[in-house]
Parts: C-alpha cells; structure tokens; sequence
C-alpha cells in the first residue's frame, strides 16, 4: 500500500474532524492575509494629509489579529483530539492483531523494540495527520498570497516564487538519503531502548552476577552507535531546513536587488515593499513547511513500514482500519462466552503434527495423539525432547508445517483460535504474571459473578496464600508477578484455567516449582475432581501413575506410548526417565 | 541564578563542562547570527530613505547586495548551529543515560518490584531524550535572544529615548505575561506523562506474555484494558494541549499588539516630523524584529514545561535512596567458608516478618540444604546473604567477616547462584554468558558448555558463540535456559555456590547430566541448595527446614534422615509416595 492510501484511510476514520481542520486552517491563514495588506494601505497613505484615517487602519490590524488568533485556539483544540484518536486507533489495530497471531510467534521483534514502535512511529503517523491539513490551508492562502504579491508586480514576485521550486527539486534529491538516515537512526535508536529493557526486566540476574558494569558498557555502546546515527540524520534535515529558514533573508536580499531600479523610478511603493517583506516570511516558511512535508511524507513510508513488520503477513489494510477506540462514553462489555453444549469435547485427534524451528532445526516430527472425554494424558521426556512444543503446536501457538487437528472427529483449520475458552486453556511453564491485582491476575477481565472464583483458588491449592496477604485477592502482585514466589506464581497460571472451567485442560509442568506438600495437594485435588479433559506434560512419577495414557518424547519424536506397566516392558526411554527418578528418591532413602 | 532555576543550572554545568570547546564554538556562531539580525533593520532604513530621494542607483544596489551577503554568512552559521547543538546534546543526554541507569541499577529490588521496565524505559529514554534538546539549546537560545532583545531596545532608544522606554514597557509585560503562563501547563503534563508511561507499561508486560492471553482467551478483556488506558492519555493530554495552546495565542495576540503600537508610535513621530518613512518603517521592523527573542524565548518555555516535567521526574527518580550501602571493604576468606546467621529476623513491609530470629552454622565446604514450603523464606534467605536486603535484626557472616563489612561487589564475587528465572538478552550466546565481560576467553566458554552437558544444543547453533539468542530465549527449551544459568556460574568461578530451585525445570534424565558438573562445583566450596523436591538435596550434609520463617528443623542430614520423629524423616514419607493420595 502507498503511503497515501494509508493516510486516505486514516482520514476516512474521522473524515470530519479532519476537514473542519482543513477548514480551521484556511480561516486562520485568510486572516494572517489581512495584515499585510492593511500595513501597505498604511506605507502608502502615511504621507497623506488624511491623519483620522490611518488610526482607524491601526485599529483594523488589531481586529485582524485578534480573529486569527481565535480561530487558532480552535484549531489547537481540535487537533490534538485527531491526534490522540489516530494514535489510538493505530494502538488498538496493532494491539488487536499481535494478540490473534500464533502464540510463540506474534512478536517479530523483542517487546522493548516493539514498545519503541508502537509509541514514536505511531506517534509520528498521529502527527502527520495534523499537520497535513495545515499544509492544505497553507497551500491555498498562499497561493492567494501569491497572486497578490504578483500583480503587485510580477518581476519581482517570480524572483520570490523561483527559489521555491529550486528547493522542491533540492528536496526530491536528498529525500532518498533522509530516509535512508532516518531508518538508520530509529534502529539504532530501538535497539538501545530494548537493551535498556531487557537490563531492567534481569536486574535481579545482574545484581546477583555482579554484572552492572558491563551491561552500562554494553547500554553506552549502543547509545553512542544511536547518537551518531541520529547526527548524521540531523546534518542531512537540517542543511535542507536551515537553507528554506534563511530563505527570508536571501529573498529580502533579492527583494532590494531587483526593486532598486523600480523604487528608484517610482513604480514600486514603500507600502508595496512592506507589503513584499511581511509576506516573504510567511511565504518562505510555507515553502519550508512543504519541503520538510515531503521529507516528513517520505519519513513516513518509514513508519509504516515498521508498523507492518510488527503483523509479518497481514494485509496493509488492517493497520489502519477503521473502529471504535473508545476516548469517549461508555467502555465496551467484558466479553464472556459461556459454556455450552457445542463446545463439549468427546474426543481430540492429531496426526503427524510436525514442526521445525527455523534458527535450530529442532522440533517434533510426525506426532499422533488421541484424548477421549476425561482423559488424563501425560507427555513425558528429556530435556529438549519436544514436549513443550508439541502442546504449542496442538494449541496453534506455533504454525505446524504438517499434521491435521480433529476436535470430535471434524477437522480443525486454525487451532489457534479454536483452542481458546471455554473449550481449552492453558498453563504454561512460565507463568507471565502482569503488574495488576491477585484477582485480576486470575480472572484476567472475567467478571467475577459469571465464574467460580474461590473454586478456582481452591483447585490450585492457593486459598491458604491467598489468606496470608493483607489485601488478599486486591494484593497488588508487583511488574510480572515479582512479589509473589515461584511457586504462586505457577499456582496463579493454574488458576487462571480453573477459572475459566474449559473442557480441555493443558499443563506444562505445572508442578516443576512447587513443594512436595503442596505439589501433593494440587493434584490430589485435580484427580478428584476430574470435571474435564487432561494434558498435561509431566516427568513426576504420580502423574505418570495416574495416566490413563503416556506419550513419551525423544528427540522431538514419539518414541513410545500407552500405560505406564506397558511402557516400563516395552520402552528403553521410558525406563530410563523412570529409573532416574527412581535412584534419586532412592538414594535419600538408603 | 534565582533558586527555582539552580537545580537546571547544575545540571547544565555538569553536563555541558566536558564539551566546553564545542559550546564555546556554539556560542560564538548563535551570537554572530543574532549580530547580523540587529544590523539589517538600519540597511533597510537606509536602503528606503536613498530610494524615495530617487537619486543614487548604483548605491540602492550596493546595499541591496550587503543585505544578501550578511544572508548568505548566517547560512553557514544556522547549519554548524544545528549540528553542533546535535552533537552537545546527544553526547550529554547518553552520559545522563548511563547516570541514570547506573542509578537504577543500583537500587533495590524493592524500588524494582514497584516499577515496570516499561515505566523506567520511559524515564531513561523518553525523559532524556526530551532533556536532550534542553542541554544544546536551552541557555544558548536564552541568553542569546536577551541579548538581541536589549540590543534591539537599546537601537530605539538612541532613536528616541521615548521610543524607548515605550517598547521596553511593552516587553515587560510580554514577558511577565509569558512568565505567568509558563508553570500553567506542568502539571498537565506530568499527568500526561504518567498516562503515557502506564500505557506502555501495560503494553510492555502484555506483549511480553502474550501467549498467556492467547490461551486463557483474555484478549478482547485486554483490550478493553488498552481503551481506558488510551483514554486517560486522551483526557490528560488534551487539558494539557489547550494550555500550550493557550500560550500559543496570547503571545501571537501581543505581538499583533505590539506592532499595532509600533505604527502608532511611527505614525506620531512621522507626523511631528520626528521621522522619515525609512525610520518608520525601521520602527515597526524592530518590533517584528522583537518577536523572534520573544517568540523563542516562549517557545524555549513551552519545551520548558516539557522540560520541566522531565526534569522533575528524573530527579526524583534520583532522588531515590538505596538502603543497601556498600560495605567499606572487608576481605573476604578466598577459600571456601563457614557461613552463619545470628538472629536474624526480616520484612519486606514492616510487621510482616518473613524470617524471625533465623541462627544457624555451616562449616566451610559443607553443603546445607533448606527446605520449607513455599513462602517459608527459603528465597528471602539467599537474598539476604547477596544483600539484595538487609536483615532487619541480626547478622550474617561469611567466615569470620560480617557481610555487611565487605564491598558489595566482592560479596557478589564470592557468591554465585543459579535461579528459576533465566534472563536471556537479545545478544550473542557468548554476551548471554558472559554477561557482556570481554575478558573472559572462548576456551573458557566451550569448556563450561560441555561441563553443564549443552554440548549438543550446542552444535546446532548456525554462529557458534557469535550465534544471537532471543528475548525470551526462542528455540531454547526451559531446561536448557536453566542449563545456560548454571553455566553463567560455573564462568564466574564463585566460592559460595547458592542453588535455588536449580533444578526444578530438569527433567529426571537431563538433570543426570548436570549431576557431575554441581559436584564438581560444589567441590571445595561451601553451598547451599533451596529445593521443594527432596531428589535436588540429596547432596546435601545437612539438613535445615524452614517452618514461617522460623527454624523448624536443623541438623545432620543422615542423622535427621534416620531419625522416625523428625519432620524430615516425614517428609521423606511423603516425598516416597510423592503425593498425598
């Protein structure tokens, strides 16, 4: 899509917001006219004998004036609402789509970088979308100003207007270079603010390593690699702008040049020349504007650019279509879907799931599975063998390169929507806490009265946790669940789909941070239960014992599977995992 | 330099002293600049007078091609402006960076756990990056646009001395009036700020754990999130907007005024024969002229209130105190030793005691293990020995020295631990290891690889060590991130080895591997291991269980391990069965 088109429909959004500053725009510069010609009327009347006459020109300048900056305070008012609006519709688009991309992979970028576009791209987008209307009133006053200043006389007024195309086509040739620098800086620039970001998300990692100083080191070097990026980007805008500033004082120049001769014959007023100087400012500044609108327009490519890389794949039309973005009124309704019949699980199938990661080459390969209604399933495997994947690839968190999904026997085409609640949720091992509330952390914006939410707790064997804290459920858990143990923290994840009372019930290793007591509790309690169906992948010897089926991993391959007793016949692997945990309890024991 | 501005004042000096030279230089070129601003009202006078006398031509021209020279000289100085202003300014902003993060990063964790990366990115990076053009241009502009304003008004006055005193009390109130607007807009902004940190907070940790809303269909709530948040920037930003704009139109109002004067007193003095139409037209250019000190010194303002804002952000984020204090320098033992805990009672919140009157002894090169449930204090307990907290009571030794005593980098030095968490940069897999420290040779890194058994993950890496990993480690399962911590230890080479829930992540098979290498590394060293499963303490040679913070149980493991009334000997009971069915 062209930069244009993506404006066109960003304007489109809020057509007349966008027009009535174009029109705003046009009163404003229609009024900045007036002085000019009042003050050559002035010039040229002051010899005069009519001395009345010239106050009341006085006081027409003022009137003039204060118009003009009414109008203005207007315009000022109405522009940051179209902006802030554009900005958050350009938010709300990003957000929307990250959020319904493949799991593991919707962020092409880390988060400190995609923090970076999302706030100066979209800003610089946002920005944009003002300032073109006042290129349009510009544009058309001065053209006005133009005509004017050229049947004044229209030798000199052509001197003023050639420079003005000189420096379009100046503009056209160094843009390219602009954006090539601008780029280059907004690199340098995000990948010092995503180093700032991850230093802050490790600071427990590098106060206990000792490592401050090489970090700083490391966060100085890329500063410095963004300072001289965003120097060479100033040198380049900055000899075009300085050039379109000084063009006042070069066109005054060239003003006395080529009026000389007709001053000093009488054909060109003192009046007409005040009338040339007060607008060369205002015509050179339009000309300034227009030119840095260009560069600004092609900066913009740049923007959007990245804003795309953030969807890698999506059509350009989802960036900027059109929506509610909510500024004013009422907030939209916290969505909940409950559960009915037609989500009911009977039985899940996967056949041949495959999945390679590109950096690695590692993966699964070719995975059959198959739950029925109640099942508790357990993955099972070393380290790297796969198991992890396997369940993102089952849920859509990661595109499969092979393999089919039935959901009671009918083909499911994009998991990754499909397994969401209430037909499944998922636990995963890294429990992703948020800077929010104990309860907000669980119900992540369900309303309390359509969910069991002391049920929930309960099942996750957090009732107990939840009763040390002062503020109970409202205890605020501090950025990414910090003030909470590792242990809670996995606990709240269980919760989390407890809560939301899903048929299928994921696990990836639920208990790898827990106490032996409480670890004994929780799935105490998740046997009892048994409301719905398990997976869940594990190396515990209880969950392997309660299995009604056992998948075990090698190599991203499925290297056995069925009942424990079988497995321990029939399969080395399954031994081995199963010895291993043996010895180490055994040798407590002796 | 009057209080309210001493503060800006230190920081300029203090920043901007190393690059004397080039401000120096700056100063020099804004001046000259202004210089021929203040001259070319006088050319045009007289270019006008020699015109309407209608003799002269050649004369008419030579002026006429003066005025385009002086032109053509403050083109060069208005780009050397821009790119030394450039160069000042970013140099100064990257020190205050580091200063900063420096700062930060040596704060406490409590000071952490209060805030997102997301909000203190804002603050090192969006609140210098704004003070930026605050450290080139700020007292530059300033300084040189009083200048030309009392040059300009010193011009009139030897025009006539009413003249004069007439546009000195006009810029008066100009500027009074603009002096009285100027804190309007601060607070607006502050709020503006703090809407726009919390935003992208909200945004940092939510694209961080996406996966998490994915999976819990949680996305259209988080929208929801995302809309009031936009809301509150809009409603903030907004009010703010207006008052800028309202600075905006009454100083564009007062120079209207201004020179609806200056025609006024031009009119006068022409009609009492005071003045030639080149000086009235010279009148009223100076007071066009007028407005460009007073529009930049506004303008300068209205950055200021921006300024302000960030300034006062960054300096109370200065203002934050660490209650850790480095020691003064102890030594600590260079071999392995004994650790104790005397009393040691501590909180996070006050009355909220997380260790009561903890005493306990390892001897050197022993191994201790800890158990308790979660929330016992186990971690709270290995914090306290790094100094991320002080106890609030008691204290604890390593050897004969208090831990207080010793620099708080050594202390770091001697102890080294593998935690649940694994922090991955978006650097090399030899930055990852290193932690950026160059000294440490390949050799080294490839040994600790296939000492901690990642010798097979490894082999697939298409760089070798030059290989980048990812935030949040993709490709890499969480086995191997925890196999990667145990090998950022084992480069460091620690006297004191802490363990906490090492190997919670390992499955049975994978951390058989790593068995060989934690002995190794417990070798001759003193550690202690944090476990919730009884498997990952096997190691240990005694035994001491957490029960709230207090010391429940404390002794020999294999006496304890025997012993059928010790709580130890129950959980081994139970940890047998596994769980409680």
């Amino acid at each position: 899509m062209k930069t244009w088109q993506w404006l066109w429909r960003l304007v489109r959004f809020k057509p007349w917001l966008y027009f009535l500053l174009v029109g705003l725009w046009i009163v404003s510069f229609g009024l900045l006219l007036t002085p000019g010609l009042i003050l050559r009327v002035f010039f040229d009347r002051l010899s005069e004998p009519a001395q009345a006459a010239i106050w009341l020109w006085i006081a027409l300048w003022l009137a003039a004036i204060a118009g003009r900056e009414g109008v203005r305070l207007i315009t000022f008012t109405a522009e940051p609402w179209m902006e802030i609006t554009i900005s958050a519709l350009l938010r709300k688009n990003l957000f929307e789509q990250i959020l319904a991309r493949p799991g593991s992979q919707a962020l092409s970028c880390s988060t400190g970088e995609a923090i970076n576009r999302l706030r100066d791209d979209v800003n610089e987008i946002a920005v944009f979308m003002i300032w073109s209307p006042l290129i349009v009133g510009r544009l058309l006053a001065l053209s006005i100003a133009g005509i004017i200043l050229f049947r004044t006389d229209s030798f000199i007024a052509l001197t003023v207007i050639l420079p003005f195309a000189l420096i379009v086509i100046a503009t056209i040739a160094l843009g390219r270079r602009i954006t090539r620098a601008r780029e280059a800086s907004r690199t340098t620039a995000g990948n010092a603010t995503e180093a700032l970001g991850e230093m802050l998300s490790a600071i427990l990692v590098i106060k206990v390593a000792g490592a401050e100083t090489h970090l700083l080191k490391h966060f100085h070097a890329l500063n410095e690699t963004r300072r001289r990026a965003a120097l060479q980007e100033r040198l380049l805008t900055e000899s075009l702008g300085s050039f379109w500033l000084n063009l006042l004082n070069l066109g005054t120049g060239f003003i006395l040049v080529i009026a000389s001769r007709s001053m000093s014959r009488g054909s060109f007023t003192v009046g007409d020349l005040a009338l040339f100087i007060y607008y060369l400012p205002w015509i050179t500044d339009f000309i300034y504007s227009f030119g840095s609108f260009l560069a600004r327009y092609r900066q913009l490519g740049v923007a959007f650019r990245r804003l795309m890389e953030l969807l890698p794949g999506a059509s350009p039309a989802t960036l900027v279509k059109s929506g509610p973005v909510y500024l004013h009124g009422q907030l939209p309704e916290a969505p909940f879907s409950p559960k009915t019949e037609a989500h009911r699980l009977e039985s899940l199938e996967a056949q041949g799931l495959t999945y390679h990661y590109p950096n690695t080459g590692q993966g699964i390969e070719e995975i059959n599975l198959s739950l029925r209604r109640g099942a508790f399933t357990v993955i099972t495997g070393r380290i790297g063998s796969g198991k992890t994947t396997l369940l993102h690839v089952l849920l859509g968190l990661l595109p499969k390169t092979a393999g089919k999904i039935y959901w009671n026997g009918e083909l499911i085409t994009d998991p990754g929507s499909f397994f969401i609640p209430p037909r499944s949720a998922y636990a995963a091992q890294v429990p992703g806490l948020f800077s929010d509330t104990f309860r907000e952390n669980v119900l992540l914006g369900l309303l309390e009265e359509n969910v069991d939410l002391p049920g929930a707790i309960r099942s996750a064997v957090l009732e107990e946790d939840v009763k040390a804290l002062v503020q109970g459920l409202d205890t605020r858990v501090g950025p990414r669940g910090v003030k909470l143990s590792g242990g809670q923290m996995q606990r709240v994840a269980a919760a989390r789909v407890f809560v939301r009372d899903p048929e299928l019930l994921v696990f990836d290793d639920l208990s790898s941070a827990l106490d032996v007591e409480t670890e004994g509790i929780l799935w105490e309690r998740l046997f009892r239960q048994r409301k719905g169906t398990y997976l869940v992948v594990s190396h515990r010897r209880s969950a392997l014992q309660q299995a009604d089926h056992i998948l075990v991993l090698k190599n991203g391959k499925l290297e056995a599977e069925g009942k424990l007793d079988e497995l321990l016949e029939t399969s080395e692997e399954m031994r081995q995992l199963w010895k291993s945990n043996k010895s180490t309890v055994g040798r407590i024991s002796t | 330099m009057s209080t309210p501005l001493k503060p800006y004042w230190n920081w300029l000096t203090h920043y901007l002293q190393p690059q004397w030279p080039q401000v120096g230089l700056l100063t020099v070129l804004i001046f000259s600049n202004l210089g021929l601003q203040l001259v070319n009202p006088l050319i045009l006078r007289y270019f006008i007078d020699t015109a309407i006398s209608g003799k002269a031509l050649p004369m008419l021209i030579t002026t006429a091609l003066v005025f385009l020279g002086m032109a053509l000289l403050s083109q060069g100085a208005l780009v050397s402006e821009a790119y030394l202003g450039e160069l000042i300014g970013g140099t100064a902003a990257n020190r205050l960076r580091i200063d900063l993060a420096l700062h930060c990063l040596t704060l406490d964790l409590s000071f952490h756990h209060a805030h997102t990366p997301g909000e203190l990115i804002e603050r090192l990076d969006g609140d210098v990056g704004a003070l930026s053009n605050f450290f080139s241009r700020f007292v530059i502009y300033v300084l040189g646009n009083l200048l030309l304003l009392i040059g300009i008004l010193a011009v009139l006055t030897h025009e006539d001395w009413r003249l004069g005193l007439g546009l000195t009390g006009y810029s008066l109130v100009v500027l009074l009036v603009l002096n009285g607007l100027r804190h309007t807009a601060v607070p607006a902004w502050t709020t503006t700020r703090e809407a726009q940190a919390d935003l992208f907070g909200f945004l940092e940790e939510r694209l961080f754990s996406l996966q998490v809303i994915r999976t819990n269909g949680a996305g259209a709530s988080m929208l929801r999130r995302l809309y009031s948040l936009m809301r509150r920037v809009f409603q903030s930003e907004q009010k703010a907007q207006v008052m800028n704009a309202l600075v905006i139109n009454t100083t564009s109002f007062l120079f209207g005024l201004g020179s609806a004067l200056g025609l006024g007193l031009g009119a006068f003095f022409f009609y009492t024969g005071r003045a030639t139409l080149g000086t009235v037209y010279m009148i009223f250019y100076y007071i066009q002229l007028l407005s460009t000190p007073l529009r930049q010194i506004t303008d300068q303002v209205q950055d200021f209130q921006q300024v302000h804002a960030n300034l006062n952000r960054i300096q109370e984020l200065y203002q934050v105190q660490r209650a850790i204090q480095d020691g003064p320098g102890a030594a600590l033992p260079a071999e392995a030793s004994a650790i104790t805990f005397q009393d040691v009672s501590f909180s996070y919140n006050a009355g909220d005691a997380v260790l009561r009157h903890l005493s306990f002894h390892v001897p050197p090169g022993k191994v201790l293990g800890i158990l308790g449930r979660t929330g016992s204090g186990k971690t709270t307990l290995a914090r306290l020995l790094f100094r991320l907290y002080d106890p609030n009571q008691g204290n604890i030794l390593i050897g004969e020295v208090d831990i207080r005593a010793a620099r708080l980098a050594d202390l770091r030095q001697h102890i080294g631990m593998v935690t649940q968490e694994v922090q991955l940069f978006n650097a090399t897999v030899r930055d990852n290891l290193t932690f950026f420290d160059p000294a440490i040779p390949d050799e080294q890194i490839l040994q600790v690889i296939s000492e901690v058994g990642l010798q097979t993950w490894y082999r697939t890496l298409p760089n070798g060590l030059d290989t980048k990993l990812a935030t949040g480690g993709v490709g890499l399962s969480a086995g191997q991130a925890q196999l990667l911590a145990f090998a950022r230890v084992f480069l460091r080479n620690p006297r004191l080895i802490i363990l906490d829930e090492a190997s919670s992540r390992l499955d049975p098979a994978t951390e058989q591997l790593i068995e060989r290498a934690v002995d190794r590394l417990l070798q001759d060293r003193t550690g202690l291991i944090i476990a919730h499963h009884l498997a990952t303490i096997q190691r240990a040679d005694e035994i001491l269980i957490l029960e709230d913070g207090q010391l429940g149980e404390y002794g020999d493991r294999r006496t304890l391990m025997v012993d059928p009334l010790s709580h130890f000997y129950r959980l081994l009971q139970t940890g047998l069965g596994e769980f409680l069915v």
